[in-house]
């Protein structure tokens, strides 16, 4: 039987989570087929097929799935779901939001935000923010499944001969749901969950204009995303898409900064599988120190500046 | 216009919960247990759609075990004004929470479901779904703000990089994020006005629900340690390590 | 870390040594069982530590202020008030015919201490209310109390007791405020009280001065003073606020701690007279209060007991966290300084006072509620003399115990604890008041002496030795090392007690200025093995139940076996001072100081 991922995609291509899920697919089971659900959505389709281990595309294009609506997107996938023993989202918000949608439609359970496939059955995942980890084995027939984006590589683009891209209908819109607007950050950041580097801000910057003062020179210095903590955000320092925790985004860059974040338990977990954690912070009995590998006991007002000359 | 909430008793969010050393779960034993912060933030928003005149009742549900009337008398103080308790000591995971769910909307007939976006304990995200999934309703995941006029809900949800806002025409499921509002502290007269509402007790049979569980957990293990960092004296130092020993920079 | 109510101890103190089924028991009381009384605490729990304790630091580092005979409370107090009296904190007790909750005192002291804990000074002004609410309702007229008791009970006004005067402290028969009788049945009062808690302040739109004043012509002394009401503002019979009357804060004090709390000096009558209303009968004034002493000194001990406990947990916090010097049984580094013994000791030694303490005042809060609802007029009488002599030793014992253990909390932090940011210092300077106001632990001592063990011969104190006596046989019972431990310590303290006690009824009449120097000892011994029998009720029942919950029942073991080996054995030690110290007291002539 073969493996279905639900591709993320922009009108330029795929998005980076659709490859990390990409990988833990081929960790399922070798054919590994892509659906790319969308409005004018055939450069995402391209893409997909070039991806390394994609046999097959399935591009569904409507405008009643330009926006991912869940009851639209999901029953896209109902109507192709039978001969896939997995389906899995990568555990973005889309995918968090249709993934158990799908699941109920399948009379299936669904298991959320997957770190590690042991085999073709039994997944990792946290609980309890992390602070524990179940192995978690299912018996039903589909595995419908989110990935942690984090807990695994990017599959390769462009490594191998496109694989086949089969047009297919679009499912009709069940009605009931109306997309009325976005309103999504533009920058040149990189997107918070997939960055390599990312710098946080806490509560300790005391204001927006402070924040964005001081974090954003380091940020820019080192081409990094930018992320907050709870409390910060709760303060009005950042906006609520830049929250870093166990309800907010999860991450794992090469390089987390954390200038003036106390480390709660609920930041902790959205951050401390990073690959090296640098905290800033002048109270020196401040959980964070205890998770960073680099701790600078330090006014954040000074020191940050002062990295931001010496980078 | 009805409103069901659903809550969850979960351990409290200050707890640093201990992986017991034979390794089959978490050790709950005597622990704080709490509303799951979500479902509190859920329970505020179908109060204050009551008090906006939006509302005209407010039922609480619950599924597990017996102590979860606590959480059900704690939804009522905050002002809901009756409550379920679906009685059940086995493990339930988030599709058998659904069924239960469903078979309680085929009966009650809200015209909203609220829950929280996610209980703090299992992490699922995923009960607000599948009972959209299978009560044939449209859902709102992660909504930060919620607006009902008119047989319709315009809301605003959380996704990554922003927000977008939906309509959906009623009756929906709505689950909430952290941003919705902020839980009212609850008064001491309305603890004890609580205790005079209307509490239900059912079960899974009774409702002709099958709620076993569909994923073993072979085991809970502690989550990978991370091995000691240092202390820096200085910046200097500090962009030093970073680019020779980490080589992150 | 922030301020944790210890809801665990609490609701074991409430159920297993106070028995809170027995409270609930009581005719109109069955509403309270165990499942309101977890429900509130935990309610009173998240507000306390979400919202009072946080405005803590703030309300020492920015006090209330004084201008132009206005006070300005620390920022957050005022918003901090209203959503305490909109959650209807102020009304936990206070009967429901006027807007209260009419619950018992044992689930409604846990509420209290928690709120202290949570800010000492927040908690003066429900606390002043509260006294303001008593004494209405015990001697106030129907029509007095329809005007102010509601909204007193509200939280819509606050209240506050005027009784001490520059030459009026401990002394009150030195009274001079005055009040002449107008034809319209009111008084104009006149006067200047001092030390006025919440005496003038932004949070609500009235307060409610209880104000002790003679009449002409009135008695001299203690039998001369009446009770009035005097309103910031007059009320209208409609309920609305009238004019401004003449009773204004001329200044506030700059105090050791307890600095948000706005400590007054009201002047009455500078511009001709303040309008007062007369409580209950010219005269009975000072009867009055005394009846609701009772309640004001056993909320003083409450507050001793929550700074203690707040200072123990950050100390707790700090002492894990701060690492210094090696192991002393071996170690590869330096450790948290937990694992030193002196350490450990001291913070046993809060852990054990502050458990001690706690059971015992809920302990008297039951019987408090016995007293007052008890079906058979015998049983009230009887559990309310139980009470009246419990009440000096948990307001004296507790709160100079408060004091100990605040300054160990600052000896934990090492130096840090002498800086003030760290916050142990704060609590060391607010308990520093609580042996002092609501009658000095040495205005306790003689109450405990004279009014309460002289008085009726001894007869209910030794009833008490009976009870403690009837624990160690219990403990006999369960026999092992440390229910003997225990038992050989509590018996030792007893006969310590007794041994007082019989001293004192011996020599009351004809030595009283041995015997009253001596008080103070005598008052700490009581408590020191009132605490201790506490303890030792509460070591059988924690073995009895270890298996329910291993680390919360181990800890109560081992903290009771500490004060067992620890606490109780100063109780020979004050018995001897009590007998010997008298002698050597009156020896010393005034002129050779």
């Amino acid at each position: 039987m073969s493996i279905l991922v639900i591709a993320e995609h922009d009108n330029a291509g795929l998005k980076a989570a659709t490859l990390n899920t990409l990988t833990a697919a081929l960790l399922c089971g070798p054919d590994v087929h892509v659906l790319v659900a969308g409005h004018n959505a055939g450069a995402g389709a391209t893409a997909a097929a070039q991806v390394a281990g994609v046999t097959k595309v399935l591009h569904s294009d409507a405008e009643s799935l330009a926006h991912g609506i869940a009851e639209n997107l999901c029953a896209q996938v109902e109507a192709i779901a039978s001969g896939y023993s997995h389906i899995l989202f990568a555990a973005t918000a889309t995918g968090k939001n249709v993934a158990p949608r799908l699941a109920a439609l399948l009379d299936v359970a669904q298991i959320s935000d997957i770190t590690k496939v042991i085999s073709a059955d039994t997944f990792e995942r946290p609980i309890y923010a992390g602070n524990a980890i179940a192995t978690v084995q299912s018996s039903d027939a589909v595995k419908v499944i989110t990935v942690r984006t984090t807990a695994f590589d990017p599959a390769a683009q462009s490594g191998q001969a496109a694989a086949v891209v089969e047009a297919i209908a679009a499912v009709a819109a069940p009605g009931g749901t109306r997309y009325i607007g976005s309103e999504i950050a533009r920058n040149d950041r990189p997107e918070l969950t997939a960055a390599k580097t990312i710098v946080s801000g806490g509560r300790a910057m005391g204001s927006q204009e402070k924040f964005d003062e001081v974090i954003t020179p380091l940020a820019d210095k080192l081409g990094a995303a930018i992320g907050a903590s709870r409390a910060a955000v709760d303060a009005g320092y950042a906006s609520n898409d830049l929250q870093v925790g166990q309800t907010g985004k999860i991450v794992a860059p090469q390089l987390y900064i954390a200038a003036g974040i106390s480390g709660a338990i609920q930041h902790l977990a959205g951050m401390k599988d990073s690959k090296v954690i640098v905290a800033i912070n002048k109270d020196p009995e401040a959980p964070i120190f205890g998770v960073a590998d680099y701790g600078l006991v330090a006014d954040l007002f000074t020191a940050v500046p002062e990295m931001v000359a010496a980078l | 216009m009805k409103i069901l909430v659903a809550v969850k008793r979960v351990v409290d969010y200050n707890v640093k919960v201990r992986v017991k050393s034979d390794q089959t779960g978490v050790e709950t034993a005597n622990v704080k247990m709490s509303m799951n912060p979500f479902d509190e933030i859920a329970v505020e928003e179908a109060v204050l759609l009551k008090e906006k005149g939006v509302a005209t009742e407010i039922v609480a549900v619950s599924c597990g075990v017996s102590q979860c009337q606590e959480t059900l008398r704690t939804a009522m103080a905050i002002g809901a004004d009756r409550a379920i308790l679906v009685e059940c000591n086995e493990e339930l995971q988030p599709l058998a929470v659904a069924k239960l769910l469903q078979s309680l909307v085929a009966r009650e007939q809200p015209a909203m479901v609220i829950l929280g976006k996610q209980a703090i304990d299992d992490d699922c995200n995923q009960t607000g779904q599948m009972l959209a999934a299978l009560a044939r309703l449209p859902q709102v995941t992660f909504a930060s703000k919620l607006d009902v006029a008119d047989g319709m809900a315009t809301v605003a949800r959380e996704v990554d990089g922003g927000s977008e806002t939906l309509q959906v025409t009623l009756p929906a499921v709505v689950t909430v994020d952290l941003r919705l509002n902020e839980p009212r502290y609850v008064t001491l007269p309305n603890i004890m006005k609580a205790k005079k509402k209307p509490l239900e007790t059912l079960t899974p049979a009774a409702l002709g629900v099958d709620v076993a569980p569909r994923l073993k957990t072979l085991k809970v293990s502690e989550p990978p340690v991370r091995s000691a960092g240092i202390k820096v004296p200085d910046v200097a130092t500090l962009v030093a390590k970073l680019r020779t020993e980490a080589k992150v920079i | 870390m922030r301020y944790q109510a210890p809801l665990k101890d609490m609701l074991f103190a409430m159920q297993d040594l106070a028995g809170l089924s027995t409270v609930t028991a009581l005719p109109g009381m069955e509403d309270y069982g165990q499942d309101t009384a977890q429900a509130v605490l935990e309610e009173s729990a998240k507000f306390c530590e979400g919202v009072v304790a946080p405005l803590n630091w703030e309300g020492d580092k920015n006090p209330s202020s004084w201008k132009d005979r206005v006070v300005t409370t620390t920022p957050g107090f005022k918003e901090a008030f209203a959503q305490f009296a909109e959650g209807g904190w102020q009304g936990v007790i206070h009967p429901t015919e006027f807007g209260g909750q009419g619950l018992p005192k044992l689930v409604a002291t846990p509420c209290a201490e928690m709120l202290h804990a949570a800010s000492l000074s927040f908690a003066l002004c429900p606390m002043l209310t509260d006294g303001a609410i008593e004494a209405l309702l015990v001697a106030g007229s129907d029509e007095l109390k329809n005007k102010f008791a509601a909204k007193l009970i509200s939280g819509e006004w606050t209240g506050t007791m005027n009784l001490t005067e520059p030459q009026a402290g401990s002394d009150l028969a030195a009274v001079r405020a005055r009040a002449e009788p107008q034809a319209d049945g009111t008084y104009k009062v006149f006067g200047t009280k001092i030390f006025i808690t919440y005496g003038e302040h932004d949070m609500t739109g009235n307060i409610v001065h209880l104000v002790l004043a003679r009449v002409p012509g009135a008695p001299e002394g203690v039998k001369g003073i009446s009770l009035f009401v005097v309103p910031k503002f007059l009320v209208n019979d409609d309920g609305s606020l009238g004019a401004r009357n003449d009773a204004w804060c001329v200044s506030i004090e700059h105090k050791l701690g307890i600095k948000a709390s706005p400590t007054a000096v009201l002047q009455f009558g500078d511009n001709g007279g303040a309008v007062g209303y007369l409580v209950g009968e010219e005269n009975r004034g000072l009867e009055y209060m005394f009846i609701m002493m009772n309640a004001a000194r056993f909320a003083v001990g409450m507050q001793g007991i929550a700074v203690a406990d707040r200072a123990y947990q950050k100390a707790v916090t700090f002492a894990r966290e701060r690492v210094q010097s090696r192991d002393l049984a071996g170690s590869d580094g330096p450790v948290a300084i937990i694992h030193h013994p002196d350490v450990k000791r001291m913070l046993l030694t809060m852990r054990a006072h502050v458990e001690g303490a706690r059971a015992l005042a809920y302990v008297a809060a039951a019987i408090s509620d016995v007293a007052h609802h008890a079906a058979e007029p015998a049983e009230r009488a009887s559990n309310q003399a139980v009470y009246e002599f419990l009440v000096p030793v948990v307001k004296g014992f507790s709160t100079e115990m408060s004091i100990e253990m605040a300054s160990l909390g600052v000896q934990v932090h090492g130096g840090m604890g002498f800086i003030e940011e760290t916050g142990a210092a704060q609590h060391y300077r607010d308990a520093r008041i609580l042996t002092i106001y609501e009658g000095t632990t040495a205005i306790q001592a003689n109450d405990i002496v004279g009014r309460k063990t002289l008085r009726d011969k001894g007869v209910v104190a030794k009833a008490l030795c009976g009870r403690i006596a009837m624990t160690e046989k219990d403990l006999a019972a369960h026999n092992d090392a440390d229910c003997t431990a225990m038992r050989l310590a509590l018996s030792q303290g007893r006969a310590a007690l007794e041994e007082s006690i019989d001293f004192i009824l011996a020599n009351g009449k004809s030595d009283a200025k041995a015997v009253y120097a001596g008080a103070v000892h005598y008052l700490k011994l009581a408590g020191l093995v009132l605490c201790g029998w506490q303890m030792a009720r509460a070591m059988m029942i924690a073995q009895d139940r270890m298996a329910e919950d291993p680390a919360f029942f181990n800890a109560k073991v081992v903290t009771a076996r500490f004060y067992a080996d620890a606490v109780l054995p100063q109780a020979g030690a004050l018995a001897q001072s009590i007998r010997q110290a008298g002698a050597s007291t009156n020896r010393m002539s005034v002129d050779l100081f």
